[in-house]
């Protein structure tokens, strides 16, 4: 089995008759029923609210409900949550409901030659990019045909982005960002790709780069501390650095000098620790935000190359995602939790929420962009997790597992993300993992 | 009879004393054989070990990646590995068989390995500037470039000191190193010196089989150990300043505490001890937790009140451990985990501990062949 809800599903408890008052809402004015409150029987689940919600939408087939109550998704009789948590049975309980989640379901593997340190999808020509531990960069077809082979990193690819249709920045080990361009249709299989340029700045491994399409402007989160700011569009791009110029002891045997290169438009300085992750602010591209290993959430901003807040978290921060329509930051830890913080409120206002499920450490994460509210994340426990923000308190809705056979199927996963192809994810396995995207809501 | 213990104030628990390392977060494979010896450089992102097959590895922390090895000994156990202090060079010293091989690994920056390079090239001309001095006697290592085949591989410079290596410590500094050769008797102890190639034997008799010996962290002062006692010795004034008693009949290991003034000592003989320097010479606390022999103790260096124990027991073993500036309290010492999960080869278990610069992660060497990362 690929996948496992995990929360179990039923319809009523045997016990009782009696009733309960429920008001039901919901954030969806398609599926929306009356306000007032309706009497129910209180032995009644999700499974007999759902059949209740469709009866009132008079739906022709029916449609899987999930309700949420504090926080939390429902997962006993309504009899059962009121004494668990000591209400009485005269209150009105108000219940939210949201379309429920189906199972997602193995689609594809790519298999590679090394790890698969990052994934990312271009949905206009349908394509994924994949980064490698080999140091090498490729192009799939969704049948699994390998259309792109880019060399030239001189150690493993740790972060691999779509910048356009048809180009893409990588980096990793070697310290370096390049930039790639592909046809737009290809012309035979597995062509070889060089880059087109270099980028040099940081001092040690590019952990995760960002991408801004519209600016054409990467941020790069690097393990020495700091954020850099970069431009893919090479006639604004500022020359490389003079120590950058000298040429790295081990070459590959028989490589030519390598693409031009240039440096940074600016390097942030101002981490302690490793910086694990960054994010360009969807709304406004001259806002962008970073994680690190130093517990804190730095917001910047790039157009005056300045630092404007510094958030303080109890943990080491591994990856951070933009959950856009929320204006919330979702942030991956060591200390196997992810946390949501709303970096524009003042830090002492805010109760952040915690999701829990994951064994280790949560080091990608990736919003669904068909739903506000949910989002997968990525860990070295070798699993996915879907999440609900509006259920904090459940834990995840859904855990994917890895479907190769190899590492007794507990692989670390290094990276996830949530496209209209699936959910595509790569690790230790050495292998993309592609998953059905769960429909509903 | 009132037992004393029964007055002291409750203990906090575990839970108030978060965070400290539960699980095993990742497994380092690789090595073939005993891992023996770990290090984690000073940016605390670098993970370099040592075993019984002879190899240096270094790894990626979080991932498991290995990222380059060198074969060191072909038929020698690597038995220390030490990242040299400072985050302007990235070298690493390494012990196999006699020699110490002073590495500057290829995984940096060019501007940095540059800097390994200038640090561990400066002494090479000194040598021959000094003049030879007839009544010294011979110096307790010697100084060489590396073959090529090493050199390639980042190997700077070899200081061969003619008896089995087994530890290495450096001076905070990282211009001074010593090593300890437990075979060595009156020269168990070698001080050796980067900016000028040279080396020297601190000691003109021997007390006992030196187990080990660590720098005072801030004050000119040596500690050396022996199977009974820790004497500590200021090292302007060339003098004994204390003997500490621990109480063992075998020290294996110890541990001196950031602000000075504490150690923690482990021993064959199953026992942590800690001393406090201030208080008296004999065990400030003497704590049984372990079923084996301890092989390493550790506290944190960055300001987290945390240290640990490894043992042959397969376990390591996680407290909390404050020490307070004034003189008022005495430190306070809280069981808070014991860490499971090596397995015990041939009766050894987990043989070397270091905790992360900075966060509470620590790092475990195990004779099942792996090293670990918890948190
Ligand atoms: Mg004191």
């Amino acid at each position: 089995m690929t996948s496992t809800e995990d929360t179990t599903m039923g319809g009523t408890d045997p016990q009782s008759t009696h009733q309960v008052q429920v008001k039901f809402t919901t954030r969806h004015p398609d599926i929306a029923v009356p306000t007032a409150p309706i009497l129910v029987p209180a032995n009644l689940k999700r499974y007999g609210l759902s059949q209740i919600i469709n009866h009132l939408l008079d739906t022709s087939t029916a449609i899987p409900f999930e309700f949420l109550v504090n926080g939390s998704f429902l997962r006993t009789s309504i009899e059962k949550y009121l004494s668990d948590n000591g209400l009485s049975s005269e209150s009105v309980l108000t219940l939210e409901y949201v379309r429920a989640i189906v199972p997602p379901k193995f689609q594809a593997a790519f298999q590679h030659d090394d790890w698969v340190s990052s994934v990312s999808v271009e949905r206009e020509k349908r394509r994924i990019l994949s980064g490698s531990y080999d140091g090498i960069v490729r192009v799939w077809n969704e049948s699994a045909q390998c259309l792109y082979t880019g060399s030239g990193h001189t150690d493993a690819v740790k972060t691999a982005k779509w910048i356009s249709a048809t180009k893409f920045v990588s980096a990793g080990m070697d310290r370096g960002l390049r930039l790639w361009e592909v046809d737009p249709e290809p012309t035979e299989e597995n062509s070889e790709i060089s880059a087109l340029a270099e980028f040099v700045g940081h001092r040690s491994t590019v952990e995760k780069i960002s991408v801004d399409s519209s600016s054409g402007r990467v941020l790069s989160a690097g393990v020495d501390s700091r954020v850099g700011l970069w431009t893919t569009d090479i006639s604004e791009a500022p020359k490389a650095p003079k120590e950058a110029l000298v040429p790295k002891a081990k070459r590959r045997k028989g490589s030519s000098a390598g693409p031009p290169r240039y440096g940074a438009l600016q390097m942030f300085e101002g981490h302690t620790s490793p910086v694990s992750g960054v994010a360009f602010d969807p709304k406004d591209s001259t806002v962008g935000y970073s994680v690190s290993w130093d517990h804190t959430i730095r917001t910047w901003d790039l157009a005056t190359h300045s630092l404007v807040d510094t958030r303080t978290t109890q943990h080491p921060l591994l990856s951070v995602c933009v959950l856009p329509t929320l204006s919330l930051l979702a942030c991956g830890s060591s200390a196997r939790h992810i946390t949501l913080h709303d970096p524009r409120v003042s830090a002492s206002t805010v109760t952040t929420s915690t999701l829990r499920g994951h064994t280790n450490a949560v080091v990608a994460l990736s919003p669904n962009k068909d739903s506000e509210w949910q989002m997968v994340s990525a860990s070295h426990d070798g699993t996915l997790r879907i999440w609900d923000v509006r259920a904090s308190e459940s834990g995840s809705i859904w855990t994917i597992k890895r479907e190769g056979e190899g590492l007794d199927g507990k692989g670390k996963v290094f990276d996830v993300e949530w496209s209209d192809m699936g959910i595509v994810s790569g690790g230790e396995d050495k292998r993309v993992q592609i998953d059905e995207s769960p429909k509903g809501e | 009879n009132i037992d004393p213990e029964s007055l002291l104030p409750k203990l906090p628990s575990p839970q108030e004393l978060k965070p400290f390392p539960t699980t095993t977060a990742t497994i380092y494979r690789g090595h073939e054989g005993k891992v023996r010896t770990l290090s984690i450089d000073p940016s605390g992102v670098w993970l370099a070990t040592g075993g019984d097959d002879g190899t240096v590895r270094i790894w990626e922390i979080l991932t498991g990646r290995e990222v380059w090895k060198i074969k060191l000994g072909e038929d020698e156990s690597v038995n220390s590995v030490k990242w040299r202090p400072g985050r302007e060079a990235g070298i690493l010293a390494a012990a196999a068989g006699d020699d110490v091989y002073l590495i500057i690994p290829p995984i940096f920056d060019h501007e940095t390995e540059a800097a390994g390079k200038e640090v561990l090239s400066a002494g090479w001309g000194y040598a021959e500037i000094v003049k030879k001095d007839p009544l010294k006697k011979e110096p307790p290592a010697k100084w060489s470039k590396p073959s090529d085949k090493l050199a390639d591989a980042g190997v700077a410079a070899i200081v061969t000191v003619r008896i089995t290596v087994k530890h290495i410590a450096w001076h905070r500094r990282g211009d001074y190193f010593a090593t300890v050769s437990p075979e060595g008797q009156n020269r168990a102890v070698a001080i050796h010196q980067l900016s000028k190639h040279q080396s020297q034997s601190p000691f003109r008799k021997s007390k006992g089989i030196i187990q080990r010996v660590e720098f005072h962290p801030f004050r000119p002062v040596l500690f050396v150990a022996t199977q009974r006692y820790i004497r500590t010795y200021d090292l302007t004034k060339q003098e004994l300043i204390k003997t500490l008693q621990p109480g063992s009949r075998w020290i294996s290991s110890f541990d001196v505490h950031s602000g000075g003034d504490n150690l923690i000592v482990g021993s064959y003989d199953k026992r942590l001890l800690w001393h406090d320097l201030d208080l008296s010479t004999k065990p400030y606390r003497t704590l049984r937790y372990h079923q084996k022999a301890i092989r390493s103790v550790k506290y944190h260096q960055g300001g987290l009140p945390l240290f640990c124990s490894a043992s042959d027991d397969g376990t390591v073993q996680v407290f909390h451990g404050k020490v307070f500036g004034d003189l008022m309290e005495n430190a306070l010492i809280v069981p808070l985990k014991v860490l499971r999960g090596h397995v015990v080869k041939q009766s050894l278990g987990v043989l070397d501990v270091e905790w992360h610069p900075k966060e509470c992660w620590l790092f475990s060497a195990g004779a099942d062949g792996t090293a670990r990362l918890w948190n």
